[in-house]
């Protein structure tokens, strides 16, 4: 079986449509697609041995092959509010950072999330940073802040966490019991754009340390592989439910490492999507729970794993 | 940053005063109060939990006249405004339509204003005030205070009174006493009396 891997391909509109028919033609998939003046960048999974040919094809054309570990993964970027103290500069650079390597994040700013006694974190907030695939959390700049108030802005939040924080990692490590996922250090409350080699550096950091949980529960999910690959299922998606297409959603289907977000509602649209067959006799109802997202009023499909089902398309 | 001439962050978590010291010259910096604030003095302790700032303010920024960005060239017939900074276009422009009447005041491109020699001829138009900015100032200042304590900071006691300022503010209830235990230790560390 081939191997998957995530790139992103960056080039121009010209002659752009070719690459994402040869990759279509690989067996890949594309995830996201943005066009911005005229350039074009595809968020996409290709077979590992056909790198180098894309790379050779894009050439006359421009364009670049870059890996990209986060393609296919929803990050919520958590912050302790979307005040000014938080907004803009640490969570959008975190959050754009992330985006560049190939991830769907969103901001969850939190309605009290603030302060060290009184930080809290509500049913929606907690049910939202669930149907992600990891949270970074973007704490401040005192250990004792965060060491009392983490404990109460994770309350049942069961997906990994990585923490960031103007102590340093080992303090930061020191701090969180029970210890969290990842923990990236010297990045606190910071009121200006990340634009020093260090500040930059910092950001690189946190991509290795969320690449490096993700992978983890890659090779989790590789012992026990889901029925469908989730980019597969958002092709299928995308082919049979035309309405998808006319969504002015940067992304109507959502990747995520387990699963998809269909921009759609759920009142609606639920039945359709619990029907569609995505092989002979196989529905999306039969190898994943289709159900409402705490996100709007869309709709989130979990796809279980071979175990239960034993389907693999 | 910066040119305060007195500019302390204190707190006893030493990556925390650090941090600190940075978000307050980030935020000073980015409202354009360096200029403004002479001394500062910031103590922050996450324990107890408080967040004192005490400073001194310099000399309060002038009025804004028309002579501070245009030129006022005076013809037989009209008189011409040539713009050389549109900061204090908007303000002007109010101004000159509530003294003239907007018919009176012309704009035929970003940077000229055309007024007719008859109708103001006489005034001297060069001394006009246009904007105050020490008007918002106060309100800049405690801002950017509220800007640079803890956000969960809620609970605060501000003042700013003749060239002095502070600003006190915890997550708990603050003690009648405060501004004595903290706020004049701070100041007298400046070498002022509040």
């Amino acid at each position: 079986m081939t191997t998957l891997v995530p790139v992103t391909y960056k080039g121009g509109v010209y002659r752009h449509d070719e690459i994402m028919d040869l990759i279509d033609d690989l067996g890949g998939y594309i995830v996201q697609k943005h066009v911005m003046a005229q350039d074009v960048v595809l968020q996409s999974f290709v077979p590992r041995d056909d790198i180098e040919m894309i790379r050779r094809i894009a050439k006359p054309l421009a364009g670049e092959v870059i890996e990209a570990p986060l393609v296919g993964t929803e990050i919520a970027v958590v912050s302790p509010s979307l005040e000014i103290h938080h907004l803009p500069h640490i969570s959008c650079d975190i959050a754009e950072y992330l985006r560049r390597s190939g991830a769907k994040t969103n901001m969850v700013g939190l309605a009290r999330g603030f302060g060290k006694r009184i930080a809290n974190l509500n049913d929606e907030e907690r049910d939202v940073i669930n149907e992600h695939d990891l949270a970074v959390y973007v704490l401040g700049n005192f250990e004792e802040c965060i060491r009392q108030k983490f404990p109460a802005i994770r309350r049942e939040i069961r997906v990994p966490i990585v923490v960031t924080g103007a102590p340093d990692r080992e303090t930061l490590i020191r701090a969180i019991d029970p210890p969290a996922e990842g923990y990236v250090g010297g990045v606190g409350r910071i009121m200006h754009r990340f634009k020093r080699p260090e500040e930059l550096g910092k950001l690189d950091e946190l991509v290795d340390e969320v690449s490096r949980v993700l992978d983890a529960r890659r090779d989790a999910l590789a012992k026990d592989p889901l029925s469908v690959f989730p980019p597969r299922l958002m092709a299928i998606i995308e082919e049979q439910i035309h309405e998808v297409s006319l969504l002015t959603h940067p992304t109507p289907v959502t990747a995520q490492m387990e699963g998809l977000r269909v921009k759609l509602p759920y009142d609606s649209y639920a039945d359709d999507v619990r029907s569609l067959e995505v092989a002979e006799g196989v529905t999306v109802g039969d190898i994943a729970d289709v159900t409402p997202s705490r996100m709007r009023n869309y709709i989130l499909i979990r796809i279980k794993p071979f175990s239960e089902t034993r389907i693999l398309v | 940053m910066p040119p305060l001439n007195y500019f302390v962050v204190e707190s006893p978590d030493e990556v925390g005063r650090v941090a600190y010291e940075r978000v307050a010259a980030d935020v000073l910096q980015d409202l354009d109060l360096i200029k403004v604030v002479d001394r500062l003095h910031i103590y922050v302790d996450p324990k107890v939990p408080i967040f004192v700032a005490a400073g001194l303010l310099r000399h309060m920024p002038r009025a804004i006249r028309i002579a501070d960005f245009a030129n006022v060239n005076r013809g037989e017939n009209e008189i011409v405004l040539d713009i050389g900074d549109e900061t204090y276009l908007a303000p002007l422009l109010q101004k000159l339509w509530t003294i003239y009447g907007k018919e009176n005041v012309d704009q035929p491109d970003r940077f000229t204003v055309v007024l007719p020699a008859g109708v103001a001829g006489e005034d001297d138009l060069d001394q006009l005030v246009v904007a105050d900015p020490s008007e918002t100032l106060y309100k800049d200042i405690i801002y950017a205070l509220q800007y640079i304590a803890p956000e969960g900071f809620k609970v605060r006691r501000q003042y700013i009174r003749d060239g002095k300022f502070y600003y006190v503010a915890s997550e708990d209830t603050l003690p009648t006493d405060i501004v004595e235990t903290a706020v004049v230790p701070l100041f007298e560390k400046m070498g002022v009396t509040l």
